[in-house]
């Protein structure tokens, strides 16, 4: 019976055990195949890697290159920039710093320019080379001068990568001690030509076609900078010659025109003397020539009355030539001060209106004037005022139609300024004439003019004492049509 | 060691090609932002342009007693941006409570980086006598082999109770000679640092923002900083597989493949894999590398992108500044590696912003590295410090 028992749990653990361990062993089977998942997962996920990380070295190394040709761009734009603004040639070279010159992808960089008296290439700059690399480059540049010679004769930029004489090349980097390099000509279309030189001792940055093509454009800019250097410095010269000369012209100028001022001091002079001394002898004529007019010495025969009076018309004549005459000489010698008040320019045409009113009437000459509410005050002395008035209203007088003769005054403003214009519709004055109107003892010549006398000094006082108060004056005119004098005067002293 | 609580901070940086004006611009750019005559400390960062003794002697004479400490760059980093050829000079004075030690050690190649390490830690602690010390500051020269030995070597005696941080000296791109400037000296095959104490507060990030791709490896042969073998193949087969070039075309490529897919070491608990560029290829198809790799380790294939990279930056920065949650910092320092400059190309600069938006436009100075130095984890430290590839490196001082 206890074998019984023991054989059936013998059995019963048995068959539990067979039934654990095929549990078990599904299980495992089933971890098994969870591995083998797992493990083609990494697998396949590690060649995916692979992928990855093929694609993204790509990525990596186009990223680098666009970085540099960006970096380039940059640095280029720079340089161009500093070296355009630039024009003295020594300063062109300056502006080539190491930063611009590494972010172009070299760190070494020399430039020569070839002088045509020492006939050799001559230093300009470096970056990056001791003294002693210099001479040892400066040396090897003179003993090989016609390759650079030649080099700027076909403007022709080469590299490392481009030069076919291998010996050649090699010789080139063990002098500049580069791994890689680039020239490239300067050429001025004026001043000296040379050839500046890139490289760099990295065997990994050897230059592409692009930085030949940047050296390229950095040599062409240098080389305009250089052109426009040399222009500015004949330009410079010129301007410097041209300031010489306008000085000695304007000292030979100050000169004359002091010479003109002492000649015209002397002119017034004369004439403000010999006015004088014409003045007193024709006052003593004029007196006298009254008295025997007046009868006081007895009866004169009538043909003696008429030669007496021609003597007084004569006289009086004079006397205003010799009085206009004095009157310009005080004006231009400062001699004379104007009195500057405010006047009212209606009253003063009211006072020539009354002067010309019986002459007016004979003649048939129309006087009218228009004169703006904030144009009738002016600053002026009132003497000199009139006499412009008299002046030129008597001298449109002289030219306008009789019976139909019109002269109109009008004043308006102008700015600070008063302008008055008095027109007239006279013959009207020819247009080489309207400068010169204003000159002293000028006279248009036409027929009026023959008949009517003149001193020829009235329009040359008014110029001076319109001129006197600070204003201007001009004429325009059209033939057969009528005339216009306008003058300025200041509102405000 | 000043009397007021504050650390005083002044930044200069000079283009000048003249040493002599540069060193002359540079410190009188530095003191116009610092108030105080006293300086404790100067930071020399430059291009290899400058690295002369004539530039450590200028400055030295400039500023007394205190010491000179720094390294070359492949380019130098400041608020204003990326210099590709520049001093950069940072002057610092410090609180009385504050406390520091300078050294230096040079012929690395004559012992191994393991026991120059030790040499530079004796140094710095036979000098120091501030009692605790809170951090340290370390450059080295950035071709030498073992790196990662060599601050191994300078944990063994300085302990990993505290953080050290450091960068590895660059030269321009041409892996020939890198500086590091100690006082007056100038030197190649060489290391410097300084460890502080007393009431200094900082806080530092480290970033890089590659991701694994591929499956995991793992090395079966590798010695320090050499691989023989990758899952049991030569080294080079998972790189000659993965780019689809022999070892020539590998060769040829070595710089960009180097740069833009290194491998990431996977540390437990850590957030980031820890990354190695390959410094050559042995014709045995090994591989070697900047920094060790320890067999047995586990390793991917790493990717970055101009973004990830970016992402990293402004994660660094959150990194330093959470150390000093709700503190200003005075001035902070920028180890960045080269291979982010060349990844990054033209947005480069894109980093540098970040940092100044990030950090408020505290003032900062930096290189570009071959190597950077910090503990991995910056939010959980773990007092040992690795020697990385790729990363950048933030250290933010609150004063």
């Amino acid at each position: 019976m206890f074998t019984l028992i023991i054989s059936a749990l013998f059995i019963i653990s048995v068959t539990g055990l067979l039934i654990i361990l095929t549990t078990k062993n599904d299980k495992l089977k089933t971890l098994q195949l969870s591995v083998n998942k797992l493990k083609r997962s990494l697998d396949e996920m590690d060649e995916q890697a692979k992928l990855i990380i093929r694609t993204d070295i790509e990525l990596n190394k186009t990223q680098e290159e666009l970085d540099k040709k960006i970096n380039g761009l940059y640095a280029l734009q720079r340089l161009s920039r500093a070296i355009s603004t630039t024009l003295e040639e020594n300063q062109i070279f300056r502006m080539i710093d190491s930063s611009n010159i590494d972010e172009l992808g070299f760190e070494k960089t020399i430039s020569f320019l070839w002088s045509e008296r020492d006939k050799r290439f001559i230093l300009t700059f470096n970056i990056g080379y001791s003294q002693d690399e210099e001479d040892l480059i400066q040396a090897s540049i003179d003993l090989n001068k016609d390759f650079y010679l030649n080099l700027i004769h076909q403007k022709k930029t080469l590299s490392s990568n481009s030069l076919a004489d291998q010996s050649f090349k090699n010789k080139i980097k063990s002098i500049f001690r580069v791994a890689s390099f680039v020239i490239s000509p300067i050429l001025p279309k004026e001043g000296r030509v040379g050839f500046i030189f890139l490289g760099t001792e990295n065997p990994d940055m050897a230059p592409s076609e692009g930085d030949e093509e940047l050296v390229t454009i950095l040599a062409n800019q240098i080389g305009q900078a250089l052109e426009n250097a040399k222009l500015f410095e004949k330009t410079w010269k010129a301007q410097q010659e041209l300031e010489k000369k306008v000085e000695e012209r304007t000292q030979e100028l100050k000169h004359a025109l002091n010479e003109v001022n002492i000649v015209s001091k002397r002119k017034s002079e004369f004439i403000s003397a010999v006015s004088h001394e014409l003045r007193t002898p024709l006052t003593s004529i004029k007196g006298y020539a009254s008295i025997l007019l007046a009868g006081k010495l007895g009866e004169l025969p009538e043909e003696v009355r008429l030669r007496l009076d021609k003597i007084n018309k004569h006289s009086d004549e004079l006397v205003n030539l010799v009085n206009d005459l004095l009157d310009i000489s005080r004006i231009e010698s400062g001699r004379v001060t104007m009195r500057l008040e405010s006047q009212n320019l209606r009253a003063i045409f009211t006072d020539i209106t009354d002067l010309f009113f019986v002459q007016f009437k004979e003649k048939g000459i129309e006087l009218s004037s228009k004169i703006d509410d904030n144009a009738s005050d002016v600053t002026a002395d009132a003497g000199q005022l009139k006499r412009v008035f008299i002046n030129l209203v008597s001298n449109a007088a002289k030219f306008v139609p009789l019976k139909d003769g019109k002269i109109k005054v009008s004043a308006y403003k102008v700015g600070k300024f008063i302008q008055v214009d008095i027109t007239d519709n006279g013959c009207g004055i020819p247009e080489d004439a309207r400068e010169r109107i204003f000159e002293e003892f000028y006279r248009v010549e036409n027929a009026i003019n023959d008949q009517v006398k003149g001193t020829g000094l009235g329009l040359a006082l008014v110029k001076h004492i319109i001129e006197a108060h600070g204003g201007r004056i001009w004429v325009t005119s059209k033939l057969g049509v009528g005339s216009t004098f306008s003058f300025t005067l200041p509102t405000e002293r | 060691m000043s009397d007021t609580d504050n650390i005083n901070v002044g930044i200069g940086l000079s283009t000048e090609k003249d040493i002599g004006k540069a060193v002359k611009e540079a410190m009188q750019q530095a003191r116009t932002t610092i108030y105080k005559e006293a300086i404790d400390l100067a930071l020399v960062f430059s291009s290899t342009e400058y690295a002369s003794p004539h530039t450590t002697s200028l400055i030295s004479n400039l500023i007394g007693s205190a010491p000179v400490i720094g390294c070359s760059g492949a380019a130098i980093i400041s608020n204003k941006g990326i210099f590709r050829s520049a001093l950069g000079l940072m002057l610092l004075s410090f609180p009385k409570t504050v406390f520091l030690n300078s050294a230096h050690i040079q012929n690395i190649h004559s012992k191994t980086a393991l026991t120059s390490g030790e040499e530079l830690g004796e140094k710095l602690l036979h000098g120091f006598k501030g009692g605790r010390r809170d951090f340290g500051l370390f450059f080295t020269d950035g071709l030498i082999e073992e790196e990662s030995n060599l601050i191994l070597g300078l944990q063994e005696k300085l302990g990993t109770s505290f953080p050290i941080i450091g960068a590895s000296a660059s030269d321009n791109l041409k892996f020939e000679k890198t500086y590091t400037y100690y006082n007056q000296d100038i030197s190649n095959d060489s290391a410097c640092g300084i460890i502080w104490g007393g009431k200094l507060n900082f806080g530092w990030g480290i970033k890089h923002g590659w991701k694994p791709l591929g499956k995991p490896r793992t090395i079966t042969k590798s010695k320090s900083n050499v691989v023989y073998e990758i899952d049991g193949l030569p080294a080079t087969k998972i790189y000659e597989e993965y780019f689809s070039r022999n070892i020539e075309g590998l060769r040829k490529e070595l710089k960009r493949i180097s740069t833009f897919y290194p491998i990431g070491i996977y540390l437990r608990d850590e957030e980031e894999y820890l990354l190695r560029n390959i410094h050559l290829i042995e014709n045995s198809g090994a591989l070697v590398f900047q920094g060790n790799v320890p067999e047995g380790s586990e390793v991917r294939l790493m990717i970055g992108t101009k973004e990830s990279c970016l992402n990293a930056t402004e994660q660094a920065c959150e990194q330093a500044k959470n150390w000093l949650p709700g503190k200003n910092l005075s001035f902070a320092l920028v180890f960045d590696s080269i291979s982010r400059y060349l990844l990054l190309g033209r947005r480069a600069i894109k980093e540098i912003e970040i940092i100044n938006t990030e950090l408020n436009n505290i003032p900062i100075l930096g290189l570009y590295t071959y190597g950077e130095q910090a503990p991995l984890k910056a939010t959980n430290y773990q007092g040992r410090a690795h020697n990385h590839n790729q990363t950048i490196t933030i250290l933010g001082v609150e004063g």
